[in-house]
């Protein structure tokens, strides 16, 4: 298996790369305009990879997406769960659903509550065993802290969930289906420390683990979702700028040109 | 595992075969007899082309194993005789 | 360069290098096209290594933003870089211009079939020595440009590396030149995977 972080410093993002040496093929995860389409495509290149699919966590509120641009110019589908409020069309996958790349599967586990659709990739390489191996948690978990549920447009025909409903659901998730996982899971979110997509106990540290997380993860020590959505609204920062904008982009009610540079 | 202390080090990794033996040639035609000579690569093809490689020109592979990011080889020059 | 200029440029004996992975040339490649695959690292070394340098050549990378920067490489190097394809192979075959395949057999195959095919290893002198498929000739990455007209006819090809890269861009210059040429997927790597018989020295 060929597995890549790539960091984009300016907005503390992570996005990935998921590949198969043998099958010569990857999955490119969370791709940032910051970065731009062609970085992908060169380094999926460089490693001898063909981008056969590209995923998004969520659609995103704190950075421009170049997802659609990329899965356009290598002529794949563009995946995102099919709660996806967007306005143009993309693939959607259900709950449950499995993607591979030669030896690697990419099991879709739907993670909701920072954002009504998001969704969490498990990672299991089957040429060293069936046990997952690692799993990418978009704005779910981050190491050292959640995401935050209230940064949605605000235009309730589009969105699901009340902001009170979103983090009771955040909380059942990261508990439910995230730390029911196995200890030694690697986590590897969308964020690290810095992000305004989390609060201020989010590490700079590019991955943690479900054993360390369930442990140590402040948030998740409270005792209800109550308590939980109150300690992430006292730790929250500041919104990003421009999130509505950006936001809007990334669900297609705006072009590039009305962004004005903002969110890269 | 014993770990070589090397004299030089290439950083053939991104390359494809059989350019790290390319490059490994022309950095040992600059290292004297008995240097070792330290290769990381992430072509699979290394794995046989070293020991192919050092059978050819009489220098001698110590020791590779495989690491995170790609495989590592220490090889001694040996000089051939006349 | 649209379609119709890099057949043109073509006929005039300009090359094109086709930079995806070996399974996608295989299925489908511009008539005429070699494959080297693309990477920032090496690739003006290995394209130093096997085409003369006053070639013209031209890139097809897919997406077009590889084509563009293999272009660049190349031409920063010195080679005779005419451009790249733009629109691919959707806007070539649109054209109505000529698609074709490289036919492919892996070991298992190759190992029932010997006989029907001169197997040809596409790898360096050293590793060819080292260990090669019983009965088959060597014809190196870096000489087939200039040998490959002496190759025969009949029986057809089936060329062999250690993975597919070599292998690839052997057959397809093979094939450029109007041979019968196959490529051995999973190459020498599959082969002694598998135990199958293995010569040594240089044939």
């Amino acid at each position: 298996m060929i597995f890549k972080q790539f960091r984009y410093e300016p907005l503390n993002q992570a996005s990935y790369l998921v590949g198969c040496p043998k099958a010569k093929e990857a999955f490119i995860i969370d791709p940032i305009e910051g970065l731009g389409a062609d970085f992908y495509v060169l380094e999926a290149a460089d490693l001898g990879l063909a981008i056969v699919g590209v995923f998004e966590t969520h659609v995103h509120a704190d950075y421009v997406s170049c997802a659609r641009d990329l899965a356009e110019m290598n002529g794949c589908p563009h995946y995102l769960h099919e709660n996806a409020p967007t306005t143009y069309p993309y693939t959607a996958f259900k709950d449950g659903d499995v993607f591979g790349v030669g030896q690697v599967d990419m099991t879709c586990l739907f993670t909701p509550g920072h954002t009504p659709e998001h969704t969490s990739y498990l990672i299991t390489d089957k040429s060293r065993s069936d046990e997952p191996w690692a799993v990418l948690t978009g704005d779910c978990l981050f190491v050292g802290d959640v995401g935050r549920p209230d940064l949605l447009v605000g235009d309730q025909a589009l969105d699901v969930m009340d902001e009170g409903e979103r983090a009771r659901t955040q909380f059942a998730t990261i508990n439910d289906l995230l730390f029911s996982l196995p200890d030694h899971v690697e986590v590897y979110p969308n964020h690290y420390g810095g992000s305004l997509c989390g609060g201020v106990n989010m590490s700079g540290k590019n991955s943690s683990t479900i054993y360390y997380e369930k442990k140590y993860n402040l948030a998740m020590q409270k005792p209800d979702a109550g308590a939980f959505a109150q300690f992430v609204q006292d730790t929250a920062k500041p919104l990003p700028d421009d999130y509505e904008k950006i936001k809007s982009y990334n669900l297609g009610l705006l072009e590039k040109e009305e962004l004005q540079g903002a969110g890269v | 595992m014993t770990e070589y202390q090397e004299n030089q080090l290439l950083d053939a990794r991104g390359l494809l075969c059989p350019m790290p033996i390319v490059k490994a040639g022309k950095v040992m035609r600059g290292m004297e007899d008995g240097e070792v000579l330290k290769i990381l690569a992430t072509d699979r093809g290394s794995i046989v082309d070293f020991p192919a490689w050092c059978e050819d020109t009489g220098n001698e592979l110590l020791e590779w194993h495989e690491e995170d990011d790609g495989f590592v080889f220490f090889i001694k020059k040996v000089e051939e005789e006349d | 360069m649209t379609p119709a200029e890099v057949r043109a440029a073509q006929q005039e004996g300009a090359a094109v290098l086709d930079l995806r992975t070996p399974h996608p040339f295989a299925a489908e490649h511009l008539e005429g096209a070699l494959s080297v695959q693309f990477n920032r690292a090496d690739l003006v070394d290995r394209v130093e290594l096997v085409f003369p340098e006053d070639l013209p050549m031209i890139m097809h990378g897919e997406p077009e933003a590889i084509g563009k920067v293999a272009a660049k490489l190349l031409a920063d190097a010195g080679f005779p870089v005419l451009g790249h394809l733009e629109g691919g192979l959707k806007a070539w075959k649109a054209e109505g211009l000529p698609v074709v395949q490289l036919p492919t057999m892996d070991v298992d195959e190759l190992k029932e079939r010997m006989d029907e095919f001169t197997v040809v290893d596409a790898r360096d002198p050293f590793e060819f020595k080292y260990g090669h498929v019983p009965g088959s000739g060597i014809l190196s990455w870096t000489e087939a440009w200039y040998e490959a007209d002496k190759a025969g006819d009949d029986p057809p090809i089936a060329v062999i590396c250690g993975d597919e890269i070599r292998s690839v861009l052997v057959a397809s210059i093979l094939a450029r030149k109007g041979k019968n040429a196959e490529l051995v997927t999973g190459g020498m790597v599959d082969w002694i995977e598998r135990d199958y018989p293995i010569e040594k020295g240089m044939g």
